[in-house]
């Protein structure tokens, strides 16, 4: 195997694969860099979803694999399906320390899988990801069922969680995207994904691929599917088990990575949220899932502590960030007793905005100001705790969508200042 | 007032001791008062205290500078009206500053309306507010505390014709804690400013609230119990988070009792402590400082000591030997007019000569050391004493803002102040004052302001438990605070020449120190003795940071996105 190349050009050891096809109706892209112990059950999935829902349409794997050095690729076949393999570029520094998403160089592997998939002609296009081991047959039916028959172009997952279970998807991401691109999307990170051809067709047309290597490309997908007013559905999969040697469980990391794609996506893409108005809640497929309620330990105290030693150790990064007012209410944060500690919903949407601002003016060195959001974040996630911890299921569920709210009522703060 | 901040935000605080009539005085009289208070809020924010404790500020014949109380509902007409007290209290709420004011519990003055009352109709409501008795041969087990002016602890009342019981001067009786409608009114009086929105009380003269036959009437059961009532009630009516502080001069195991199970006082003044840390400086030597924690015993989690340097009184010399309070006088008041009762009526500075390494030594324990630190009006820039006028005048002068008339205290003639200012060279307004430090960076105000502004960066002073290193030189005294994972190592030389030491710290090898005031990195901590030196009354305060430290998980990483 070699290379791919950016572009719409296939490597020819591709190119050689795909003459030999019979047409496909359905592709699944898998994205791998060493999941040997993993892959089999995804396969099985694979393989018991399309004996129960598509035996009779025909299928192929596409399987974009970063360098593993472990067995994954040998493991693909598992699947039972027609398998075209790829290998991508991935940038060194993402091959040494692999990006929150678990695989490096993931927008030229999805890149890659869009393009065999357009080459195959297929209706759609699943994405699944390697390592998240509660996938089951039903997933490929929730994924696909909307593309093949309710005309939907990009569907994307909701994943039953525990309540404190993604607090950065849900306190900042969700609410930020959702705000950009005028869409209530609940994950938009969460790798496992759908496109219809037409989407398909329009991201190989289009000259504005993120580069390579840039964690931004789901987002530019979902950006792009929202700006050229294409239809997106979310599908409820039910628990996401990941099970990974090379996922970073570092915080500043995740904040800087995750919260850095979207500030990139910001910046380079200005067209796809700029002028785009207040979000409307997308169609959701599947069953609801009860999320898991189990008691966890948090330790609220501690990452109160953490907010107050932020607000003692970065206040010079703040002050170059945060707009005077942000400042000053934060400031204004009783911290002493971290049981009664509160962030309102309002003010983290205008300090998550003033650090786009902040990214998007280079006020401070970048990494820098990414990282200075952690007890920031860390305060906030705090307080959602501490607020939602006595209440029900359907109360945690608004407590989020409240946050969802403020971010797109502060949303004419962002663009005010963006210009 | 809505509560702010923790319950418990005590452990945390940095008091400020000052005096109404002291501290500025807004209309013109010569004294100070409420209004003059809450323009200098701005300074006392930015020092960087907590808490004020407001010295009396009750209607009173001042027989006994404010403690003889005539009307516990009003403020004494020099220092303003309970409107003034109002805005003062919400002003320095607005600075997130809290308020404490002296709440004399045990006794009135004899011209407050219940004993005037008490005495004129012994069948009015009144007639039982008091300790009343047809002979003055009962209780002759307690002692008589002011030995110098009072020849009993009963004098005979010439309108009743009966004699009336005092622990203190003859014109302070005694209430009667016996009657439960008395413990109702003080209770009430309690409520009358807690409602305004109050922090609390520094109790004066608890011990002495219950009298019974063949005991010392002091400590007794009975008292603790009416104690244990006021907290319940103040608990259960104000949310929690309004304090009581005791003033009990005894030592650390009798005042104990106080903190009950944390359900009495939530602070206590540990008296020892301070004529010890001005021992150990004289001698240069730790032990006195040392000895006195193993005589402390371990208090109530909820319970806080309180420590000073200097205060309003004498620096007591009640709570140490004949042997060191011989030595105390020859090192600290080497003259006759410098003594008081058992004590010395001089303030921080000229205590100690005006050095500013001792000064700043001394700070630096009383900010470092186990409790709460209560700082003296006019300490924080070095004032002066006056010993000439007469009682504990010579420490309660006007504060000095600048060099301007009467130090910018007052606008009044110099000859109508209620004290005279400071105006000798060394330590007079022209010398001292605030407006002069505030300018000068290395001023010994902006010392403690940086100090004060370091002890805010970790609950561990406030909270954090003590072990004293036993380091070979024992001019220097070490010691670890640790509270949660914080542990912040605390070196100070209390000779006046450089010195070196040796720590064991081989318990933290692999740490760095992270100095506090300077955020200077020191040598990482190996398993070998470490080597520091330290300057003329020198001190560190250290963060010991481990490498990792922070990396403990908060339980929200593995599915943080």
């Amino acid at each position: 195997m070699s290379a791919v190349a950016v572009g719409p050009e296939l490597p020819s050891d591709v190119d050689r694969q795909l003459e030999g096809l019979p047409a496909a109706e359905l592709a699944v892209g898998v994205l791998t860099y060493n999941n040997a112990a993993t892959v089999p059950s995804v396969m099985d999935a694979v393989r018991k979803g399309f004996e129960k829902h598509f035996a009779a349409a025909p299928a192929v794997l596409i399987n974009a694999d970063a360098g593993s050095s472990d067995a994954t690729v040998d493991r693909l076949a598992e699947a039972g399906l027609p398998l075209v393999r790829a290998h991508h570029d991935a940038p060194a520094v993402q091959l040494g320390a692999v990006p929150f998403h678990g695989v490096p160089g993931r927008g030229a592997a999805m890149r890659l899988a869009v393009t065999v998939a357009r080459r195959l002609g297929v209706r759609a296009l699943l994405v699944l990801e390697a390592d998240v081991t509660s996938i089951t047959g039903e997933w490929l039916e929730r994924l696909a069922r909307p593309v093949l028959e309710q005309g939907a172009d990009l569907v994307m997952p909701v994943h039953a969680r525990h309540r404190y279970d993604g607090t950065i998807t849900n306190l900042v991401l969700a609410p930020l995207v959702s705000a950009l691109l005028g869409r209530r999307l609940h994950q938009p990170l969460s790798g496992p994904r759908a496109f219809s051809a037409r989407l398909l067709e329009r991201l190989v047309g289009e000259a504005r691929w993120p580069e390579s290597g840039r964690s931004m490309t789901d987002l530019w997908i979902a950006g792009t599917a929202a700006g050229g007013g294409l239809t997106i559905h979310e599908a409820r999969l039910g628990r996401w088990r990941v099970e990974s040697n090379t996922r970073t469980t570092d915080l500043p990391t995740m904040v800087a990575q995750t919260l850095g794609a979207v500030f990139a996506m910001m910046e380079e893409y200005e067209d796809l949220w700029l002028g785009v108005g207040s979000g409307s809640p997308v169609p959701a497929e599947g069953p609801p899932v009860v999320p898991s309620d189990e008691p966890v330990q948090i330790d609220v105290d501690r990452m109160v502590g953490a907010f107050g030693r932020g607000l003692r150790d970065l206040g010079t990064i703040w002050e170059h960030v945060l707009a005077p007012d942000t400042l000053g209410d934060v400031l204004s944060l009783e911290t002493g007793d971290p049981e009664r500690f509160r962030f309102p919903d309002d003010l983290w949407a205008r300090v998550v905005y003033d650090f786009a601002l902040g990214y998007h003016w280079s006020v401070v060195y970048r990494d820098h100001l990414l990282r200075s959001l952690v007890p920031l974040y860390l305060g906030r996630t705090a307080a959602f705790v501490l607020a939602t911890r006595g209440r029900d299921a359907a109360g945690v569920e608004s407590a989020v969508a409240a946050v969802d709210q403020s971010f797109e009522r502060q949303k004419p703060y962002l663009v005010d200042r963006w210009r | 007032m809505t509560s702010r901040g923790p319950r418990d935000w005590y452990k945390d605080a940095v008091f400020y001791e000052v005096h109404v009539k002291a501290f500025k005085d807004a209309n013109g009289d010569g004294i100070g008062d409420f209004a003059g208070l809450t323009e200098s809020l701005d300074y006392i924010q930015e020092l960087g205290v907590d808490c004020l404790w407001i010295l009396p500020m009750y209607p009173s014949p001042l027989r006994d500078d404010g403690y003889d109380i005539a009307d516990f509902n009003a403020i004494h007409p020099s220092y303003g009206t309970v409107e003034d007290f109002q805005k003062f209290l919400d002003a320095a709420h607005a600075r997130d500053l809290r308020v404490i004011t002296d709440l004399v519990m045990n006794h009135t003055s004899d011209q407050h309306p219940w004993f005037q009352a008490s005495r004129s109709d012994p069948t009015s409501r009144y007639g039982d507010y008091y300790v009343w008795s047809t002979t003055d041969r009962r209780f002759t087990d307690a002692r008589i505390i002011f030995v110098d002016t009072e020849k009993s602890n009963w004098t005979l009342d010439p309108v009743r014709r009966e004699y009336y019981w005092h622990r203190f001067f003859s014109h302070q009786p005694d209430l009667n804690y016996d009657n439960p409608t008395v413990r109702r009114a003080m209770l009430d009086v309690m409520r009358f400013w807690l409602d305004r929105g109050l922090d609390g009380f520094r109790c004066d003269a608890v011990p002495y609230l219950v009298e019974r036959e063949g005991t010392s009437c002091e400590n007794l059961p009975e008292t603790h119990a009416i104690l244990k009532e006021f907290r319940a009630v103040i608990d259960h009516e104000y949310g929690g988070d309004r304090i009581l502080l005791a003033e009990a001069n005894q030592w650390p195991e009798d005042v104990r009792h106080y903190f009950g199970n944390g359900d009495e006082f939530h602070m206590a003044f540990h008296f020892p402590l301070m004529p010890r840390l001005y021992l150990g400086l004289r001698l240069e030597d730790t032990r006195p400082i040392t000895d006195i924690f193993t005589q402390t015993p371990a208090i109530p989690a909820a319970c806080q000591w309180g420590l000073f340097l200097r205060n309003h009184d004498e620096l007591t010399l009640e709570m140490v030997t004949n042997e060191e309070r011989a030595f105390m006088y020859y090192a600290y008041a080497y003259e006759p007019d410098m003594k008081l009762n058992l004590g010395i009526r001089r303030r921080l500075a000229p205590l100690l000569d005006g050095d500013r390494r001792r000064v700043e030594l001394l700070n630096c324990l009383l900010l470092t050391l186990p409790g709460s630190p209560i700082i003296y009006y006019g300490d924080e820039i070095g004032m002066g004493d006056n010993v000439y006028l007469g009682d504990r005048n010579g420490v309660r002068t006007p504060m000095q803002w600048s060099r301007d008339r009467n130090a910018g205290f007052s606008s009044v003639e110099s000859g109508q102040l209620y004290l005279p200012v400071i105006a000798d060279p060394v330590y007079g307004y022209e010398a001292v004052n605030v407006a002069a430090q505030t300018r000068q960076p290395s001023s010994l105000l902006n010392t403690m302001r940086r100090l004060l502004a370091a002890r805010k960066t970790s609950s561990v002073f406030g909270r954090g438990s003590i072990e004293f290193l036993r380091p070979r030189n024992a001019k220097v005294l070490a010691y670890l605070r640790r509270h949660a994972r914080e542990t912040l190592l605390i070196v100070a030389n209390l000779s006046a020449a450089p010195q070196p030491v040796e720590l064991d710290l081989a318990a933290f090898a692999g740490a760095t120190p992270l100095e506090m005031l300077g955020a200077t990195s020191f040598p990482t901590i190996r398993k070998e003795p470490y080597f520091l030196s330290l300057g003329p009354h020198g001190f560190y305060w250290f963060r010991l940071e481990r490498p990792g430290d922070g990396d403990e998980p908060f339980g929200i990483e593995r599915t943080a996105i």
